[in-house]
């Protein structure tokens, strides 16, 4: 169950609520589990469970069922102390503030991308994989989806 | 490459996800132009900011939820999804069992001679005007069939009988119809099958090739039905008592016909004809009438070695059914038993070697 922390990270950003989050994460490990037969072993485990769950949060967004989207709520994205500059704590919670709604803000066709890419490390051809996409749509994509983010965090960036 | 082409590409450019030749192009325009290199560098910025963000962590006892919602499901689950096949699945599955049950049905029926004793027991009486003819003188030449039980239209009395008297009335009715001539050294035999009630009428009709069962006859049939019978049957004058064993016979031409078709259907001819013959050699006879069948075109549907009867069945073309008839006389001496009065195309012949 090492993959239990990214699925359920892919969820919460895609859904931007811890509790529909873990119901996506948990629904996505029980169909993995149940359907461990279709698995292809050339693909790996970790793509097979990101597609799982991209669709699972793709499908429960298209939807329209789902509870009120809590983009206020808190803790929902924490920034590692790491960056070019040591930011204020107030400054700090700001952009994370700022950072997960302009994220809950974004198209999902392109929220899943940029969170699959720079959230969670995946590389073009993964997320190509993962979402059944052309390595070009995942590019323009993924550009779009950062050309926006940036727009909205421009005074945060340096 | 203009600006707005450089910018699109800026993104991949970040993540060395260009082509070399595209790299190049990407190159050589930021060289030229500080616009672009700032979009860069913000963008750089922005993803960098993107992959400070710390990995979420799944709720404590997310895995313990996880594993107790895989656990595999408790049997009647299991069962439940077992039985609830697809329609795919389940349609044909029920589909055929229903066939196959109906064939068991027919296939029981036709193997059980109560049953279709009781089944033509039943059916008239709920419709009388049902003719009687529609029910196929099958098992005809068993060895141990059921009466056959003749329709009996309303009358008067029969309401008034119980059913078992009015069975052993009608079987006493049937021995009367086959009864021997006196004249016959052949006793007339319970167990011989009567003939079928379809054919009955003739006795009273036929023209004669051959003289019907001489009246004589009767008081044999009387000695062997017990006094109840003799009340019911005897005290009637045979016409009157063969009127109410056989069907009307207005119909009689129809009701050939389906009787045909219910026989062609169920593989068992109806017999037109019935007949005894008395002969020295069974065998000599059995052969000569084959050949004289097939003179006439007819052919032998049945051949049959009982004990003491031989039991041949034909169809006789109806045009040479006169010279038949006269040709069996010389085969030996024949009884008839029964004769359709309205003789079809085809006649069906049972006849007896004894």
């Amino acid at each position: 169950m090492t993959y239990q922390h990214r699925v359920f990270g892919v969820a919460l950003r895609m859904l931007g609520n811890r509790a529909e989050a873990e119901d996506v994460a948990q629904e996505a490990f029980v169909r993995a589990h149940r359907a461990i037969g279709e698995f292809r072993g050339d693909a790996k485990l970790s793509t097979w469970l990101y597609a799982i769950t991209s669709r699972l949060c793709l499908n429960r967004l298209a939807s329209g069922e789902r509870r009120l989207a809590s983009h206020g709520e808190d803790a929902l994205l924490r920034l590692s102390d790491a960056g070019p500059r040591p930011d204020a704590a107030l400054e700090r919670r700001e952009l994370e503030t700022a950072l997960g709604r302009a994220i809950a803000e974004l198209p999902e066709d392109r929220r899943i991308v940029v969170v699959l890419r720079d959230l969670e490390g995946l590389s073009y051809e993964e997320i190509a994989q993962v979402l059944e996409l052309e390595l070009g749509t995942v590019r323009s994509r993924l550009h779009r989806a950062r050309a926006d983010l940036k727009e909205k965090l421009e005074r945060f960036l340096p | 490459m203009t600006c707005d082409e450089t910018r699109d590409t800026l993104s991949a450019y970040l993540d060395e996800a260009l082509a070399p030749d595209e790299r190049s192009l990407v190159d050589a325009h930021l060289a030229g132009c500080a616009e672009c290199r700032r979009e860069l560098e913000a963008l750089r910025g922005m993803v960098a900011l993107l992959q400070r963000v710390e990995p979420a962590r799944a709720p404590v006892g997310f895995v313990d939820r996880v594993v107790a919602a895989a656990r595999p499901r408790p049997w009647y689950r299991r069962a439940a999804d077992a039985v609830l096949l697809p329609f795919s699945v389940k349609l044909p599955l029920e589909v055929t069992a229903m066939v196959m049950v109906g064939l068991l049905a027919v296939y029981l029926f036709e193997r059980n001679p109560e049953l279709q004793q009781a089944a033509r027991e039943v059916a008239p009486r709920q419709e009388p005007a049902a003719p009687a003819k529609e029910k196929p003188p099958e098992r005809l030449a068993d060895k141990t069939p059921p009466p056959p039980v003749p329709y009996t239209p309303p009358s008067s009395e029969a309401p008034a009988r119980a059913p078992g008297e009015r069975d052993r009335a009608d079987a006493s009715r049937s021995q009367e119809v086959t009864a021997p001539p006196p004249g016959v050294d052949s006793p007339a035999p319970p167990a011989v099958p009567a003939p079928p009630a379809v054919s009955a009428p003739s006795v009273a009709s036929a023209p004669p090739p051959i003289a019907p069962s001489p009246p004589e006859a009767k008081p044999q049939a009387k000695s062997e039905a017990g006094p109840s019978e003799n009340v019911a049957g005897a005290a009637r004058p045979e016409a009157e008592g063969r009127q109410r064993v056989l069907p009307p016979s207005t119909d009689s031409a129809g009701a050939a016909a389906s009787s045909a078709r219910l026989a062609l259907r169920r593989g068992l001819p109806p017999a037109d004809v019935v007949a005894r013959v008395a002969v020295k050699d069974r065998d000599a006879a059995e052969r000569e009438l084959a050949a004289l069948i097939a003179r006439l075109g007819g052919s032998v549907t049945q051949r049959r070695r009982e004990d003491e009867t031989t039991v041949v069945e034909a169809v006789i073309p109806q045009p040479r059914y006169a010279e038949f008839a006269e040709s069996v006389g010389r085969i030996g001496s024949w009884r008839l038993e029964a004769e359709r009065p309205d003789l079809p195309a085809q006649i069906h012949v049972i006849l007896r070697l004894q």
